[in-house]
């Protein structure tokens, strides 16, 4: 099944704003002076809530988490925004979200004092914005708009004289 | 890697499969590959504009200070000691007009002091990073001030070379874990003619300064003051720890009289470094009690033990309560006062009762941030409402939630309700730096001299002893002068 190049549009538009929010996630927390993960994951409740205060417990675990949670946000954000090895940012950026979401699952009784806007119900905007990055992860708009399709050029040009 | 990834079968999806093997790569595909690049542009500038709005809230924040500092001699400061507390006063310092940083004196160069060196450095002041204070000392000729947040037992030494060396001091509190080191810093102090000023930050805190002068002095809103509690509970906290790779060298800890890392990072926890939690916390608020008071305590007794932690680790009391008895100028007062360190449940804060009115304060703008009862009995503070020294009352009269419960009519009609009008929109370290600074510059007096907080290191440090000595304790009124 092929899709229309409106469709294709609206994946490449969907890669940009989930990109946008990852970059700004990442940035932001970059930029905020001693900024760690620890107070969200002390919160955890759920299946994984001792892996994931286990995390916060130790300092050692703590500071690696907090290094990848910045840098691998902004890295998967840039990758979205310009198609840039989009497989592997949105497989990155659909695994961190689904830790995100398993971390403070919104479950039926539990409560977090984490600040959230709106109500849900187990699904919450983590688990759409995941869902979101499938879609994005399987369609491969980088190919169409996006670095990937020139990285994807140059490559098949040199590629090219070996084969022949 | 990952673009093997992408090539390994990177064609695109759908029809284009088989063209997408002949074709040629083309402008085309150069200009389709770039064409989300305008998205990474607006993003830039969005976020161009955010950093903008922050920094001029800042500024802003700032201008009112920076006004004040024009025409003001600019005083050059070192810090020593950059941990938790020194990154807290820096952070106050840096809002304040009129510094200039010139060095930072840590042991842990690897982490605290490289942190410290790089933040100024981003603020484009030129300093220098020092492992040994004197080695400081000796270089940095031109300094007027050293603010000392180094762990409890190295105050006094800190403390007396750097005045020695000609240099003001703001020393974090407590004092001294020692007497006797206190002691040195008194004399050090009065010697050199150097400001010594002590880091209980209350004492410049407007709130409890509105307290003391307005309320309890000019207004006498409490009447006679008999009984005074006060509270600091923390939860459990963790074993600090440390990054790995930026672990100090066995040696160098040793040299400054640290077993180990996990001593090094906990000292609070252990005797001869520091004092425990009636020193660490209680000292912030035992001061408080003298000052409104306006006396020393005559006896004290107290009870305390590791009831919770594992003593190997926590060799001070984790958990301690102590009663103090006053002599004031109206007659006797009582003040109990419980640190515990395993639940963290409503917090700090200091309550004093006298015969027509109770104060509820704390340093906290969140919690027990002032408010004020007065007796139903006590005349009216119709006058101090209107000259904003208290808030209008508010209504204290609450309905139970369950409907159906039934109030006991005996139930004392409860007193109205004020809040002291009084909010520090700084952190909470600023106006007692301020304070100390101006000193220097001969515009204020020191808050917090040396003999007063001499004072407060003999009143709280005799709780150990009575604890140790199971039995109640006296205060010889020359105990508290050097
Ligand atoms: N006023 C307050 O509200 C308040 C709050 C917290 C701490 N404090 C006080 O601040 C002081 C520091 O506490 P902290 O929590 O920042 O401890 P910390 O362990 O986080 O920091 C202490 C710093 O001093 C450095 N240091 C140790 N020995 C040194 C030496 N000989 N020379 C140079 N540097 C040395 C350490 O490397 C570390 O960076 C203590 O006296 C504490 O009581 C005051």
């Amino acid at each position: 099944m092929a899709l229309s190049p409106t469709q294709m549009a609206t994946i490449v538009v969907l890669r940009v704003l989930i990109g946008w929010h990852f970059l700004y996630e990442g940035l932001s927390k970059l930029t905020t002076p001693g900024w760690s993960a620890s107070g969200y994951l002390l919160q955890s409740r759920g299946p994984f809530a001792s892996l994931f205060r286990g995390m916060a417990a130790d300092p050692n675990v703590l500071s690696t988490v907090n290094q990848l949670n910045m840098w691998g946000l902004t890295a998967i954000g840039l990758g979205l925004v310009l198609g840039c090895f989009t497989r592997l940012a949105s497989a990155a950026g659909l695994f961190v979200i689904v830790l995100f979401y398993l971390c403070t699952p919104p479950f039926v009784g539990y409560f977090y004092s984490i600040p959230t806007e709106g109500s849900y119900l187990v699904v919450n905007k983590n688990l759409v914005e995941a869902a979101a990055l499938a879609v994005v992860l399987v369609t491969r708009s980088g190919l169409v708009a996006g670095l990937d399709r020139i990285i994807h050029g140059l490559l098949r040009r040199r590629a090219r004289p070996a084969e022949a | 890697m990952a673009g093997e990834d992408e090539k390994a079968d990177a064609d695109p999806p759908g029809q284009r499969e088989d063209e997408s093997v002949e074709k040629k790569f083309d402008r085309r595909d150069v200009l389709r590959g770039l064409s989300t690049l305008p998205a990474l542009g607006l993003f830039g500038y969005a976020w161009s504009r955010e950093r903008g709005y922050q920094q001029a809230r800042r500024a802003a924040a700032s201008a009112g200070n920076a006004a004040a500092a024009a025409g003001q001699a600019e005083l050059n400061v070192a810090l020593l000691g950059v941990g938790a507390q020194g990154e807290v006063l820096l952070d106050a310092m840096l809002r304040m007009p009129g510094l200039r940083f010139r060095a930072v004196c840590d042991i842990w160069k690897e982490y605290n002091q490289r942190r410290a060196v790089n933040l100024l450095r981003k603020y484009k002041f030129e300093v220098n990073g020092y492992e040994d204070h004197r080695e400081m000392l000796d270089k940095e000729q031109d300094l007027d001030a050293v603010v000392i947040a180094t762990p409890d037992f190295w105050h006094a030494q800190h403390t007396v070379d750097c005045l020695r060396a000609g240099k003001h001091v703001y020393c974090e509190k407590e004092m001294s874990n020692t007497l006797e080191g206190a002691r040195s810093m008194v004399l050090a102090a009065r010697e050199t003619g150097k400001l010594l000023q002590i880091g209980h930050q209350r004492r410049s805190h407007p709130r409890y300064r509105h307290c003391h002068e307005k309320l309890l002095g000019e207004a006498r809103l409490l009447g006679r003051i008999v009984t005074v509690n006060g509270q600091w509970n923390r939860a459990v906290s963790p074993d600090l720890g440390w990054p790995e790779r930026y672990a100090i060298p066995s040696d160098r800890l040793r040299q400054y009289g640290f077993k180990s890392m996990a001593q090094f990072r906990n000292w609070r926890w252990y005797k001869g470094l520091g004092g425990g939690p009636i020193v660490d916390l209680g000292s912030h608020q035992i001061d408080i009690f003298n000052w409104f008071l306006g006396a020393n305590p005559s006896h004290v007794t107290a009870s305390g033990g590791t009831d919770y932690h594992d003593p190997a680790t926590h060799e001070w009391y984790d958990t301690v309560m102590a009663i103090y008895e006053y002599e004031t100028k109206e007659g006797p007062a009582r003040a109990f006062y419980q640190t515990q360190t395993t639940n963290g449940s409503q917090g700090y804060f200091e309550n004093f009762m006298g015969d027509q009115g109770t104060l509820v304060i704390s340093e906290s703008e969140a919690n027990n941030p002032g408010l004020l009862y007065r007796d139903p009995n006590a005349p009216g503070w119709d006058e101090w409402i209107r000259k904003g020294y208290v808030s209008a009352p508010g209504l204290q009269e609450r309905k139970p939630e369950d409907e159906a419960v039934v109030l006991d009519v005996r139930e004392s009609v409860s007193p109205d309700q004020h809040r002291v009008p009084v909010v520090l929109r700084d952190p909470y370290h600023q106006p007692h730096l301020q304070n100390f600074f101006d000193s220097i510059r001969g515009t204020a007096k020191l808050h917090c001299p040396a003999e007063v907080g001499y004072e407060t290191a003999v009143t709280v440090l005799k709780v150990n002893e009575a604890i140790e000595a199971k039995r109640r304790l006296s205060f010889r009124a020359e105990e508290f002068r050097v």
